[in-house]
């Protein structure tokens, strides 16, 4: 049996596009046919789950029952991906929880696979955050995500303060989230449907949608320029053993079009 | 969209072309050159009033922002279009792709020439209006100088999924060996020149009451015969070679029917 991946997507800032991200690694998860299941702690309104209400549970990570259905069930069901869209100001409270009930030993000892995607805003505290959140970290495969999807700039970062906090944590890979144009994000928010869907010009039901060509256009563009960053950083080869992606059929680190995966939902 | 007598076309499953065959595939044609005063507009308007006077519905997007441009002689059938926001950009390539069955063509200025082909490439558009059973054909004034013959070259690279042709002005590029620069890779074998015109008739034709149709069905009796008997023979070769296209379109349908 493959081992349980766990991918912890937050940010102690608010803000930043966790949830965006959170939904691009939904949709590039479900193309390269990776099961996966969601926890959307945002109590009690969770976006997340307004994109993906088939795949996610909204659930309290403070609370020790709603932790216990996450992680004593990584082994069962048909998911080999557990995807945790942590709130702001979780974060760090979350770590040091994995921590406490040996989940990042488990992680450190490979009985399974422990992915952090930090989402960073552009203000110092965030390279504050990239130190604390360090101590918890463990073996975890750590990806810091500059989102530029809200017009960020990350203006108050000079390269050698960067460098320095970007060195505490081993193997550290940085992604870059391009910006989408505003119209088109606020369209797919009305839509409230996956990135995918919006492309395929479909509804939630599966009928046909009548969104934009150019703003559907920009989406597949901005999504298929994510997903060549995923497939830079062998997302899927974190989650799913090289060898099980071959006997599924899949070339490795061959990028999948959007347009081809957006015809295929069509 | 507009047919020559200023109505809106029939609705029907098809459209029909004046002999009666039946059509399925609409040319979308982009006229375009990253530079000025290459006879852009001119072209413009010779394939919209060659589709105007076929009885065909024509829908033409104006992106000049000087004039003379498009929608100053062809007012009724031109949409100006604006690529400087989403909003703009939806009101020219949604409504283009919206609708399969009109003929298109859009002028692209020189200046809006680069933010064009970049949105174009960027939303898939050309790709899109293939789906929607639009044919793609990007006529491209060629011109003196390197900056044209690199843009060419950027085109044919990102476009694959249209027919770039060239197109020589003898105007502008008489004596230009454009072959090696502006090579014909398109399955389109048709050669595209606009030939020289005198320079009277030049005037005739830029003012902006002059119309290439209504020449077409009565010549002006103020036009002296040797003037009229050029412009005719003008405008006649002009429209060959758009004809040239429309038989390729309808071959191109023929075949791939029978496949």
């Amino acid at each position: 049996m493959a081992k349980p991946a766990v991918v912890l997507i937050g940010a102690d800032k608010g803000g930043v596009g966790k949830t965006t991200v959170a939904r691009t690694l939904l949709d590039y998860f479900t193309a390269h046919q990776v099961r996966v299941r969601a926890f959307d702690t945002e109590v009690p309104r969770g976006t997340l789950k307004r994109f993906h209400p088939e795949v996610t549970e909204i659930v309290d990570i403070n609370l020790v029952p709603d932790q216990m259905k996450i992680f004593d069930t990584l082994q069962e069901g048909d998911a080999s991906v557990t995807l945790i869209d942590v709130r702001a100001g979780l974060m760090s409270p979350t770590l040091r929880a994995l921590r406490d009930i040996g989940f990042i030993d488990a992680a450190k000892k490979g009985q399974l696979t422990f992915a952090v995607f930090h989402i960073l805003g552009p203000s110092i505290a965030s390279l504050d955050e990239i130190a604390e959140t360090a101590a918890y970290l463990g073996d975890a495969k750590y990806f810091m995500v500059k989102n530029f999807i809200n017009n960020t700039h990350f203006f108050e970062w000079d390269e050698a303060t960067h460098s320095s906090y970007f060195k505490r944590i081993k193997d550290a890979v940085e992604i870059t989230i391009p910006k989408l144009s505003e119209m088109a994000t606020e369209q797919v928010e009305l839509a409230s449907v996956p990135f995918v869907t919006f492309i395929a010009n479909k509804k939630r039901n599966g009928e046909p949608a009548a969104n934009s060509f150019v703003l559907r256009g920009y989406v597949r563009h901005w999504l298929g320029n994510i997903w060549a960053e995923y497939d830079r950083i062998g997302v899927t080869e974190i989650v799913r053993p090289k060898e099980l992606a071959a006997a599924a059929g899949e070339p490795a680190g061959r990028p999948r079009p959007v347009m081809r995966i957006a015809e295929a939902a069509s | 969209m507009l047919t020559a007598t200023g109505q809106a076309p029939a609705e029907t499953g098809s459209i029909r072309t004046r002999d009666g065959a039946s059509r399925r595939t609409t040319p979308l044609y982009v006229v375009c050159s990253p530079q000025r005063c290459v006879g852009k507009t001119l072209l413009a308007r010779l394939l919209a009033e060659f589709y105007l006077i076929d009885g065909l519905p024509v829908a033409a997007f104006d992106l000049a922002d000087e004039g003379p441009q498009l929608a100053d002689f062809l007012p009724r059938c031109t949409t100006i279009a604006d690529l400087s926001d989403a909003t703009g950009q939806m009101a020219l390539f949604d409504q283009i792709i919206a609708d399969r069955r009109t003929t298109k063509i859009i002028d692209v200025s020189h200046r809006a020439f680069k933010d064009f082909f970049t949105i174009a490439q960027k939303i898939g558009f050309f790709e899109e209006a293939r789906r929607q059973g639009m044919e793609p054909l990007i006529l491209f004034m060629i011109a003196p100088g390197p900056k044209s013959a690199k843009a060419y070259t950027i085109l044919g690279r990102w476009f694959a999924e249209a027919s770039l042709l060239p197109v020589r002005n003898q105007l502008v590029a008489k004596g230009i060996p454009y072959c090696a620069a502006f090579p014909n890779e398109s399955a389109v074998s048709v050669s595209l020149e606009i030939p020289l015109l005198g320079a009277s008739l030049r005037t005739l034709v830029d003012q902006q009451s002059f119309s290439f149709a209504d020449f077409w069905r009565t010549t002006p009796a103020s036009l002296p015969a040797r003037l009229d008997d050029e412009l005719q023979a003008w405008i006649k070769r002009n429209f060959l070679q758009f004809r040239e296209i429309e038989l390729w379109l309808m071959c191109e349908e023929i075949m791939s029917a029978l496949k």
